[in-house]
């Protein structure tokens, strides 16, 4: 009795999804850092929407393999970002540049703020 | 309150409305486009055969198709991309994430459209293209990246996003 119990709690031991996984190495934790949070930041390119660090997909593995590579090497967050929208368009990033048409995608939604504070206080007023 | 606060109240809702309704009725797919043109990346690699290949071989217009003998789409695609072949459209292959031995019995079994085909295994020269997958579909004039087709080529979207940028190439010529 008690070994089929071993040998079912093996079987629970041996598919842990750890075994699956890169594990990522870094030599200081803020390169860990800088890594996960880059991660979250770069889109998926097979996905509908989320980030590369949510996915398993395999373009999503080869990008973080290289953003992994390229986090160890030194370069910076500028730099990698600009590695990976080189290769996969600006829409790989999940933070838009703040250039021409996405200035208003910034500051939009504060434009919009102010003008309806701006109405709203100049009524009062009235 | 007054008035201009209450006319404020009831047409912002109206417009919000008006602006999602007209986005959601949009034919079809509302294109994010992730595609940039820039020229073609510099690699080094073999072609199928074992003969090296570079990206000198790619001037003129080409159809690069990035394919797999695992990829089941590239199965889709592969009749209509042999009837390009046939109408003289070149096309390179760019065989990814596979096994020379398994992409060449592929090509045997199922005809071979390609002028050649770029064997990158590790997927490199494609990472530096931009590939998410296979099969997808790249527009080369001159060395220089024009277009590009996510999943299966068909006739649609042959003519539709291809032909008119080739049109557009040889009337620039």
């Amino acid at each position: 009795m008690i070994k089929r119990y071993l040998i079912l709690f093996s079987f629970f031991i041996l598919s842990t999804p750890a075994f699956n996984q890169m594990v990522y190495e870094f030599e200081d934790s803020m390169q860990e850092k800088r890594f996960y949070s880059l991660i979250s930041e770069i889109r998926c390119p097979k996905c509908t929407s989320g980030s590369i660090a949510s996915s398993d997909v395999p373009v999503s593995r080869d990008l973080k393999n290289k953003v992994y590579e390229l986090v160890l090497d030194g370069s910076t967050d500028a730099e990698i970002k600009k590695y990976v929208s080189e290769r996969f368009g600006s829409f790989s990033d999940y933070r838009p540049a703040l250039e021409g048409s996405n200035y208003l995608l910034w500051f939009g939604p504060f434009i919009f703020l102010a003008l309806i504070l701006a109405i709203f206080f100049i009524n009062r007023r009235i | 309150m007054n008035q201009s606060l209450r006319f404020l109240i009831v047409i912002l809702p109206i417009l919000v409305l008006v602006f999602f309704t007209k986005v959601l009725l949009v034919d079809g797919d509302i294109k994010f486009s992730n595609f940039e043109s820039k020229s073609f990346p510099s690699f080094e690699l073999n072609d199928l055969n074992g003969d090296s290949v570079n990206a000198q071989s790619l001037d003129g217009i080409k159809l690069v198709n990035v394919w797999a003998s695992w990829c089941i789409t590239c199965l889709v695609e592969h009749p209509f991309l042999t009837k390009l072949a046939e109408k003289n459209i070149q096309i390179i292959g760019l065989n990814y994430k596979d096994s020379d031995f398994k992409a060449n019995a592929w090509l045997q079994r199922h005809g071979n459209p390609y002028l050649f085909s770029i064997y990158d295994p590790r997927g490199d020269l494609a990472f530096d293209l931009g590939v998410t997958g296979a099969p997808e579909s790249y527009l080369i004039v001159n060395n220089q990246v024009v277009g590009h087709i996510q999943g299966e080529m068909n006739q649609t979207k042959w003519e539709t996003i291809f032909l008119p940028l080739i049109t557009k190439a040889k009337q620039g010529s």
